[in-house]
């Protein structure tokens, strides 16, 4: 087993590299103001103190969160009946159908939605509604995928078993695949709702300007602004955030506990 | 006894396979039934139609004399244990044990006291709320059980419930199944491919065999007096020999006769007979019916199980020679001439005649225009009564004449002292054509090497199981081929408390009621 260890040393660099430094980087410079040098830091809760003295950042996070949570709901409605279906076909027919779902990620994410900018741009719908499409269109074929895989998993003998036991097909979905599948939407949520909350590309280039989102926010006080330090204190409100919604959703998968 | 469920000729087809082919059964209330077979003989399909899983292309189900071909299986007074359990991995022990109850919408108040009996009664008090996925394979089983059972079904269906689960625990659920059966009065129906199983169960074992039933009866029935070769062979560990019904009370088998028990077949009726290696008795050397030498000792656990072989194959190989037709041809006298080597006896050179020779040397001249046999008037030789090889020369009146090789040999035989066999065929020489022509060619080889195998101690002939060669009749070409002639030997499965020797010369004995004769399975 030990000499396997040493397989992950590649990975443990790259990740403390490209991930674990630039996190305390972003740490160091929510906890501080501009100005610092390589001697003296001069630590600071200055910039989450500006955050949630603000209403408009509160709104914004607000914002953020609620659309991820509509985009999150719209996926499961409109995914679970999708891979259903897809996990009572022909094995045969099944993989050519994931096949399908799948094709769309092919393609760049950012090439998909300036498509989706100009198939909208004729129409009258509000930009809110124009964003909901696009993340919807984005981020469908994780949930999909995700509760395929439970579904697919499931030993088919349960739902006859329930049939034996005096279900009808319906209750058989109700009390039976229903619930074995909630592990499937708690990863799907997890995929969806995790870059959707944080996006800012979509709502940028479908909602135009109007459309602020924490995603924008913290682009803009990095890219525009210049303004690192709070930038990096929302990123970190955010990650907490979402670390929290996580651990919610978590207390509803039962496959989690011990 | 109540009839309960009755199965009127079901047929089931899967992708243009029958899988069951007119199955008639009754079922009664408070009986333990098992489906035993191999894989592939039905008795899953008939319990899934039964369960309502499966439809059957025709005929009909009755349960309690009610057709129930169109209720759907959530609506039949039915239920099942699975194969693999099939609990739900959502669920603890009590939920899974209270679904089908929940599902009937049953107040909670009486859900609790039926459920918690249910669970004591498999033995799993204190598991109430273990995870499933986390149980053993045996728990898993009763939890299966319980669950099944709390619903109070009028039959319970156990699809080989048995088969996941290790020896010891397997007997130990085996006896725990029978208690549950009794206490719970229900119905049973258990599939399974193990006849120890069946055998140790049931009430009623039901042996299937392509989708159809060979044979109904109790344990003791199926074990004792099975119904043909199939059912003895699947039931136990048998001795199964080919004989022939002489008469009443008379079989033979192995070249002898035996008096025996059993009545009502035809005269000289070929039947299948069966010694259950536990009515053998080993006896010294002459003392007893068969005489054999052990081969093989196991010990079994409560008994030995000896190997006797009382014949032992032989077996002789001839060459064949094959030569390609040589048709003498006289264009002067518009005639032509063939004849062939041949091989024989030393013994037979004293009394050769000209017939003779013209016969085994098929030799004939005839006139290839209109096939016209012509008379064969010399026959010249120099035939001793000493191994060798002798010309023999054919000739005709119109003076064709054709000169063939005879092979004077030694009575050539394989003898087996040990074994009081002996063996013998004679190399055959033959036209490609003759081989080609021939309809049997296994039969006929036979014939042209007289090959002949014979007991050496009573001179009784012991049949040639197999002639073994390895070319195709049909494309045979020129050239020498080794053909053999096999007797296959003989062994006899017998237990005995008592250790045998290996290799010990023994004699085995039996009486007449250890004999069962059967008819012979009707083919297809």
């Amino acid at each position: 087993m030990k000499g396997f260890r040493r397989l992950l040393y590649p990975y443990a660099v790259w990740v403390g590299a490209f991930i674990v430094v630039p996190m305390l980087l972003v740490m160091i410079y929510a906890f501080t103001t501009s100005g610092n040098s390589v001697l003296t830091f001069r630590l600071t809760l200055a910039n989450f103190a500006r955050f949630f003295s603000d209403s408009i950042f509160i709104s914004v996070l607000w914002r953020s969160l609620k659309l991820a949570f509509i985009t999150t709901v719209i996926c499961i409605f409109l995914g679970y009946p999708v891979a259903y279906a897809i996990s009572r076909l022909k094995p045969g027919s099944q993989a050519m159908m994931v096949l399908l779902v799948t094709i769309p990620m092919w393609i760049n994410m950012l090439v998909r939605t300036y498509a989706w900018r100009g198939i909208l741009l004729e129409t009258n719908l509000s930009p809110e509604a124009k964003v909901y499409i696009g993340m919807v269109y984005n981020f469908l074929p994780f949930m999909i995928l995700e509760i395929y895989t439970s579904l697919s998993k499931m030993d088919p003998n349960l739902l006859v078993a329930a049939n034996d036991l005096g279900c009808d097909n319906r209750k058989a979905f109700l009390k039976v695949t229903l619930p074995l599948s909630v592990p499937g939407i708690i990863s799907g949520i997890t995929l969806v709702f995790l870059p959707a909350v944080s996006s800012f590309f979509i709502p940028k280039l479908l909602g135009g300007g109007s459309f602020v989102l924490v995603g924008n926010l913290i682009e803009n006080y990095f890219v525009t602004t210049g303004d690192w330090n709070f930038g990096a204190a929302i990123s970190l409100i955010m990650t907490i955030v979402v670390l929290l919604s996580m651990r919610l959703t978590k207390h509803f998968d039962y496959s989690q506990e011990d | 006894m109540k009839k309960l469920i009755e199965f009127r000729n079901i047929v089931k087809q899967f992708d243009n396979t029958v899988v069951l082919k007119g199955i008639n059964l009754d079922i009664y209330e408070n009986e333990f039934v098992t489906l035993l077979g191999p894989s592939g003989c039905g008795k899953t399909t008939l319990l899934r139609i039964l369960g309502g899983f499966l439809a059957q292309d025709q005929g009909e189900v009755y349960i309690n004399g009610e057709e129930i071909s169109n209720v759907p299986a959530y609506q039949r007074p039915i239920n099942t244990v699975f194969q693999r359990y099939a609990l739900f991995p959502h669920l603890d022990v009590f939920e899974n044990v209270a679904f089908g109850l929940r599902i009937k919408k049953m107040p909670e108040n009486l859900i609790k006291p039926k459920v918690e009996r249910m669970i004591a009664l498999v033995g799993l008090e204190g598991y109430e709320h273990r995870d499933v996925t986390l149980m053993s394979g045996g728990q898993q089983q009763r939890v299966a059980i319980a669950r099944a059972l709390v619903n109070e079904p009028d039959v319970l269906l156990l699809d080989e419930p048995l088969s996941a689960l290790d020896r010891k625990l397997r007997t130990e659920m085996q006896q725990e199944l029978k208690r549950i059966q009794q206490e719970v009065g229900i119905t049973f129906i258990f599939v399974t491919h193990d006849q120890e199983e069946a055998l140790t169960m049931s009430d009623k074992i039901v042996v299937m065999r392509d989708g159809i039933i060979q044979q109904i009866g109790t344990p003791t029935e199926i074990y004792n007096e099975p119904k043909n070769r199939y059912v003895a062979n699947f039931i136990g560990n048998s001795n199964i020999l080919d004989g022939e019904m002489k008469k009443d009370y008379l079989v033979s088998f192995d070249d002898k006769d035996y008096e025996c028990v059993d009545f009502g077949f035809k005269e000289n009726e070929p039947v299948d007979v069966i010694i259950r290696p536990e009515d053998i008795r080993i006896l010294p050397k002459g003392k007893g019916k068969l005489n054999g030498q052990v081969l093989s000792v196991l010990f079994k656990g409560v008994h030995y199980e000896s190997i006797v072989e009382t014949r032992r194959g032989a077996s002789k190989t001839i060459t064949l020679h094959v030569m390609d037709d040589r048709d003498v041809v006289n264009e002067a006298g518009n005639e032509k001439m063939h004849a062939t080597d041949f091989t024989m006896d030393i013994e037979d050179v004293a009394s050769l005649t000209s017939e003779e020779l013209i016969a085994r040397a098929n030799a004939q001249a005839w006139n290839p225009d209109n096939e016209e046999d012509h008379p064969i008037t010399s026959v010249s030789h120099e035939i001793q009564a000493k191994p060798g090889k002798y010309p023999l020369t054919f000739k005709s009146a119109k003076g064709t004449e054709i000169t063939v090789s005879v092979n004077v040999v030694e009575p050539k035989f394989v003898e087996d002292k040990d074994n009081e066999i002996g063996i013998q065929a004679f190399d055959v020489y033959k036209s490609v054509d003759e081989i080609r022509e021939s309809m049997a060619i296994s039969v006929d080889l036979r014939t042209w090497a007289d090959a002949y195998a014979w007991d050496l101690e009573t001179e009784e002939e012991i049949a040639i199981d197999d002639v073994r060669f390895d070319f195709d009749a049909n494309t045979i070409e020129e050239g020498d081929y080794p053909v053999t002639f096999v007797t296959e030997g003989r062994v006899y499965k017998v237990h005995t408390t008592e250790k045998q020797e290996e290799d010990a010369l023994v004699s085995l004995d039996f009486g007449p009621e250890d004999i069962h004769v059967m008819h012979k399975e009707e083919q297809g």
